[in-house]
């Protein structure tokens, strides 16, 4: 089948992401809708390689798969800190700057 | 010669249905547990919702033919990155505040709007050139006669070896480079992860740069032991203390100046003037 079909999905994928993502207030929850996104790319990398036979696609989708492990690891550990200063993790709660 | 001819069309279209089931199921399953991440208000079932997210994003990948992929999002994301999210949800406590769901009305209204156009043009964009035979399957690689599809699974067949070992000769002679920045990046978040998570004790043993400081500015032992005291009950009396306030909004300006003590006081630690600070910070 044509890989259109997967590039709906990955991009109503991207596009809930991204609506999470400007929605939400919670930190956590903001990471997951990235998570989301970042999935959504890559399916559209995998669907991509499919349709071209090789494997640069499927070793992109790997490549991303470790950043965003990276990304999440740090994340987290950033969003534990900010807990504990802050005690919320509204990120819209100003005075993030402010002395 | 057609009789093989028809049987290989017969077999492709079997696995072109299969592929169809395989891909509606998944699908719906996906874009069904997307939206219930961004929708659910308590925090634990939003990331067990992305947990089959992501299960069923490693059923497309198996759809797509990537079964390394599939393998590799099972592991890693199913099984490590949720595993994180939980753990890190379960150690704040914070699996119960409905209060922070989501912004204003109007803010969500517009934002709303504002990915809806976005998606429009994307699926605008993408039905174009993406869903015509020329983007069946394969495309780079062979075609058959009628441009049907022999998928990315019979071109690996074709070079007699598996779809993990062709990935892993293409990541380990084009891409070694990225390779091994992925290994260092690895590693720099792993130190990083240790060095953000480390607790902040106020003992004297793990503060061995506090007095070297203080000491050029002739600042009595016994103070900066009394302050190092009156910094550790602080710290103790906030941690008690914030507990319950967590379950409120957080937005009364009462909270904010608690707050803002408590971040005030492990600064004046490693300051050189650690008695003086407090006043300058307030006037």
């Amino acid at each position: 089948m044509p890989i259109g079909y997967y590039l709906v999905v990955s991009a109503l994928l991207f596009c809930t992401g991204l609506l999470g993502v400007m929605v939400r207030r919670n930190a956590i929850v903001l990471f997951m809708c990235i998570e989301l996104m970042l999935n959504a790319v890559n399916l559209t990398l995998a669907a991509a390689a499919r349709m071209w036979g090789g494997a640069d696609g499927q070793v992109f989708v790997f490549f991303v798969i470790v950043v965003a492990a990276a990304e999440v690891v740090i994340g987290l550990a950033l969003i534990v800190n900010l807990f504990f200063r802050r005690g919320t993790l509204d990120v819209d709660v100003p005075q993030l700057l402010r002395s | 010669m057609t009789l093989l001819a028809q049987a290989a069309d017969v077999a492709a279209t079997d696995a072109s249905t299969a592929e169809t089931i395989v891909f509606y199921v998944f699908a719906a399953l996906a874009l069904g547990s997307g939206l219930a991440v961004i929708t659910m208000r308590n925090i634990v079932h939003g990331a067990l919702m992305l947990v089959l997210n992501l299960l069923a994003i490693a059923g497309l990948y198996l759809a797509l033919e990537s079964t390394f992929l599939s393998i590799i999002q099972v592991l890693v994301y199913a099984g490590a990155i949720t595993v994180l999210f939980l753990f890190v949800i379960m150690l704040l406590g914070i699996d119960r505040d409905d209060l922070l769901s989501v912004t204003s009305k109007r803010n969500a209204i517009l934002a709303s709007a504002a990915v809806a156009l976005l998606a429009g043009a994307l699926l605008v964009g993408i039905v174009g050139p993406y869903t015509g035979e020329a983007s069946l399957c394969n495309q780079g690689a062979t075609t058959t006669a009628g441009g049907a599809c022999i998928g990315l699974e019979d071109a690996l067949a074709g070079e007699e070896q598996g779809s993990v070992s062709f990935l892993g000769e293409r990541m380990f002679t084009r891409y070694t480079f990225p390779f091994e920045l992925s290994a260092l990046l690895l590693t720099v978040a792993t130190i990083g992860a240790t060095l953000l998570g480390r607790r902040r004790d106020p003992e004297p043993d793990d503060e061995d740069d506090a007095p070297i400081g203080s000491g050029g500015t002739h600042v009595p032992a016994d103070v900066l032991a009394a302050d190092l005291d009156a910094v550790s009950e602080h710290s103790d009396a906030r941690v008690e203390g914030d507990r319950p306030e967590l379950r409120d909004a957080g937005q009364d300006p009462e909270l904010d100046r608690g707050r803002d003590d408590s971040s005030v006081a492990p600064r004046g630690r490693d300051d050189s003037h650690p008695h003086r600070d407090t006043p300058e910070r307030e006037g």
